[in-house]
């Protein structure tokens, strides 16, 4: 069979360009700058309305000299900490319970937006035409590998060493059933992957990485070590030094189309999606994760947003690409807004659905529910009162056969999901910005949450056609449908979701059955 | 929505054994182009099969991408279509109608359509992909310019949508 183009390319190239045979860096780096990448006819297969620049520099000048240097030692750090030291002392037991839980959806979400960020620079590589940038992206791939391999090895040692392994283990098994896989594989995989090649950089490089990175992988740290968790910083600080490189790589994407005076007639609008995009899922998940999901509370999550993402990436990141025409997105002040509430919002439907989860959820207790009532003045008497009267009703007890989504249900508060962001909102209990909307198209239904996002789906419908879990499970009875979606332990009748982080009481596929709780599509009913 | 399991179920099996039947070339590349047009895309004939559809229409790819191994010489498969038609006439043809298309909701219907068309197996992959990347790449010039220009309102009237409810508060036009 004929060789495909490329790799006659890359073998001709080689031909002629001989490899070197000593070590010397300088030799090996100008070995690498002097290849070429510029195949007869090059087309990327990729579409984009942009057009790259042929002359832009690369951000990765250390590549041959020091870079796989550099990361070996970082490797080796990491890895000799955890199986040497971090062993030795019991750390995966050390952390307060609700936050060993966390780790079960950080960690396993962040491996899944880490390989797709792998394909995510392969396709930039492919679709840049300057060599130099191609170099750039090239070492960004090779990050993006190792930081797949760091995160699934945090699932991994929790796996090993931490008392609770089910959902560490294997969390993708349970990926048909769970309400939030669904909206992180829209931010972290179709965001990054899909779509304008030049759209997917400013979604990954300019907005994943440069904006909610620090919040995702620097600030989780601090919540982590607060609660006693010596784990996820040293793998996580290890990641976030090659971000530096990526945000670089995100910003050398802008200079490379900056010089086209038609780039400016999309440039603003793919950046104020993919802010949209990427914070309409991470706002509220990350803000859930970090308060509900510990016990010693770092500071509120309002204003760890404010300051990464307001202020240092809304005013100084994107500040500095200014000279580029890039503003400031205008979907960042209703961002803003979400902030303060939407992560409350979306505990409730999060806990309320706890059986259809791979981690277990617990409700505060007294003392952090006065820290809510201290950090969002109003707290208590909207979300506070709902949760103790879930409690009330024995939601944590197995023989009460009580799920809350059946409270909601049976008070008409009903649960949408965003077609867009595939994010689950209750339009009757949320004090975040969302708003239901409802069209009718082809015969379906749609229902969407915010202006930003129906703009989207208006525009471009064939992007956004997921369906939603109770679209896919209408009618039938969830300990089926959890028993069908793997999400029972491995003795067979204990559920892997709990509503409580205790060690007794543990709710069985049976306990389940008994609540006779059946899901129905709010779109029809 | 159908009351049954979502991996193993009688859509399913009817599909399976629907697919097993199909023998020719022909016929195998028919059935894919007519149920991706039935069932795929928001301008499908209808949802029926809404949960099925992926797993169907990736068994149906399977077989066509076995029949072409059985069936076609090894050279043909990277330089012919399914039916024996070559890429690069259809791709320009595609491409020139992209081109012509008087405005964007034409447009995606092209982009579409091709995309039901021809994607692979029925087309090489490295015809198609150029193919699609080009056919993309004009598409979202034309409708990704101006896109704040009008309002949600006159957008869902464009689009053609019912709108079933806006919660209150909600601006209509
Ligand atoms: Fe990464
Ligand atoms: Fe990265």
């Amino acid at each position: 069979m004929a060789l495909s183009a490329a790799t006659t390319a890359a073998t001709e190239a080689l031909k002629v360009n001989r490899a070197p045979t000593g070590v010397n860096p300088q030799e090996v780096h100008r070995w690498m700058q002097s290849f070429n990448w510029d195949f007869a006819k090059n087309r990327t297969k990729y579409p984009t309305k942009y057009h790259m620049a042929n002359d832009t520099k690369e951000q990765f000048k250390i590549i041959a000299k020091e870079y796989a240097r550099m990361e070996a030692i970082k490797d080796e750090r990491q890895f000799g900490t955890l199986l040497d030291g971090l062993s030795r002392l019991g750390a995966g037991n050390r952390m307060h319970p609700k936050w060993g839980e966390t780790m079960k959806v950080a960690s396993n979400f962040l491996e899944v937006g880490e390989y797709n960020a792998i394909a995510a620079a392969a396709m930039l590589w492919d679709s840049a035409t300057a060599s130099e940038q191609k170099n750039g992206y090239l070492a960004q791939v090779m990050d993006e590998i190792r930081h797949t391999h760091q995160c699934a090895f945090i699932n991994h040692f929790y796996s090993k060493h931490y008392h609770d392994p089910a959902g560490h283990n294997d969390a993708r098994r349970t990926r048909a059933i769970g309400p939030l896989w669904k909206g992180m594989k829209r931010v972290f995989a179709d965001g990054f992957i899909s779509g304008d090649a030049v759209e997917c950089s400013v979604n990954l490089q300019l907005v994943g990485e440069a904006c909610f990175t620090n919040p995702l992988i620097v600030a989780v740290t601090e919540w982590a070590s607060a609660n006693g968790d010596e784990i996820t910083p040293s793998v996580f600080l290890s990641i976030e030094t090659d971000e530096l490189r990526h945000m670089a790589n995100g910003y050398q994407t802008v200079v490379s189309i900056a010089h086209d005076p038609a780039s400016s007639k999309y440039l603003n609008t793919d950046l104020n999606n993919a802010f949209w995009t990427q914070q309409k899922y991470f706002t509220p998940v990350l803000g859930m994760l970090f308060e509900y999901g510990s016990k010693y509370k770092v500071e509120p999550w309002v204003k760890t947003w404010n300051r990464w993402v307001y202020e240092d990436w809304g005013g100084i990141w994107i500040g500095r690409l200014g000279k580029f025409g890039v503003q400031s997105p205008p979907s960042l002040k209703d961002a803003k807004q979400d902030a303060y509430w939407a992560h409350h919002d979306l505990f409730l439907l999060a806990y309320a659905l706890w059986p259809t989860g791979f981690f277990r959820l617990a409700l505060p207790d007294e003392e952090e529910m006065q820290w809510f009532e201290a950090n969002y003045p109003g707290w208590y008497d909207h979300y506070g009162k709902i949760l103790n009267e879930w409690r009330a009703l024995g939601c944590e007890d197995p023989s009460s056969k009580f799920i809350p989504i059946q409270w909601l249900e049976k008070n008409g508060h009903k649960v949408y999901v965003d077609r867009v962001s595939q994010v689950p909102f209750c339009p009757s209990l949320a004090k975040s910005t969302n708003t239901l909307r409802i069209h009718e198209y082809n015969n379906q239904l749609h229902s969407f949450s915010d202006d930003w996002g129906e703009r989207m789906w208006l525009t471009e419908p064939e992007r956004y056609e997921c369906q939603s879990v109770f679209e896919q499970y209408a009618g039938r009875e969830i300990s089926e449908v959890v028993v069908e979606g793997h999400g029972v332990r491995a003795d067979g009748k204990t559920l892997i979701g709990q509503p409580h982080v205790r060690g007794d009481k543990l709710w069985t596929v049976e306990d389940l059955r008994a609540a006779g709780c059946v899901f129905s599509d709010p779109l029809r009913n | 929505m159908a009351n049954y399991p979502i991996h193993e179920n009688p859509t399913r099996d009817e599909w399976a054994a629907k697919i097993d039947r199909l023998t020719t070339l022909k016929d195998a590349s028919k059935a894919i182009k007519d149920f991706r047009k039935d069932n795929t895309s928001p301008f499908r004939k209808n949802y029926d099969l809404d949960i099925d559809y992926l797993f169907i229409e990736c068994k149906l790819e399977e077989k066509l991408a076995d029949m072409k191994g059985q069936h076609m010489k090894d050279d043909d498969l990277l330089t012919k279509t399914a039916d024996g038609e070559c890429p690069e006439e259809i791709s320009n043809a595609w491409i020139a109608k992209m081109k012509s298309a008087k405005d964007k909701f034409v447009a995606e219907k092209v982009l579409i359509e091709f995309r039901q068309t021809y994607k692979p197996p029925v087309m090489p992959v490295n015809a198609f992909l150029r193919a699609d990347a080009t056919l993309g790449s004009l598409l979202m010039e034309v409708r990704n310019t101006d896109y704040y220009g009008t309002t949600l309102g006159e957008l869902r009237k464009q689009r053609g949508v019912r709108v079933v409810h806006l919660q209150d508060g909600l601006a209509t036009a």
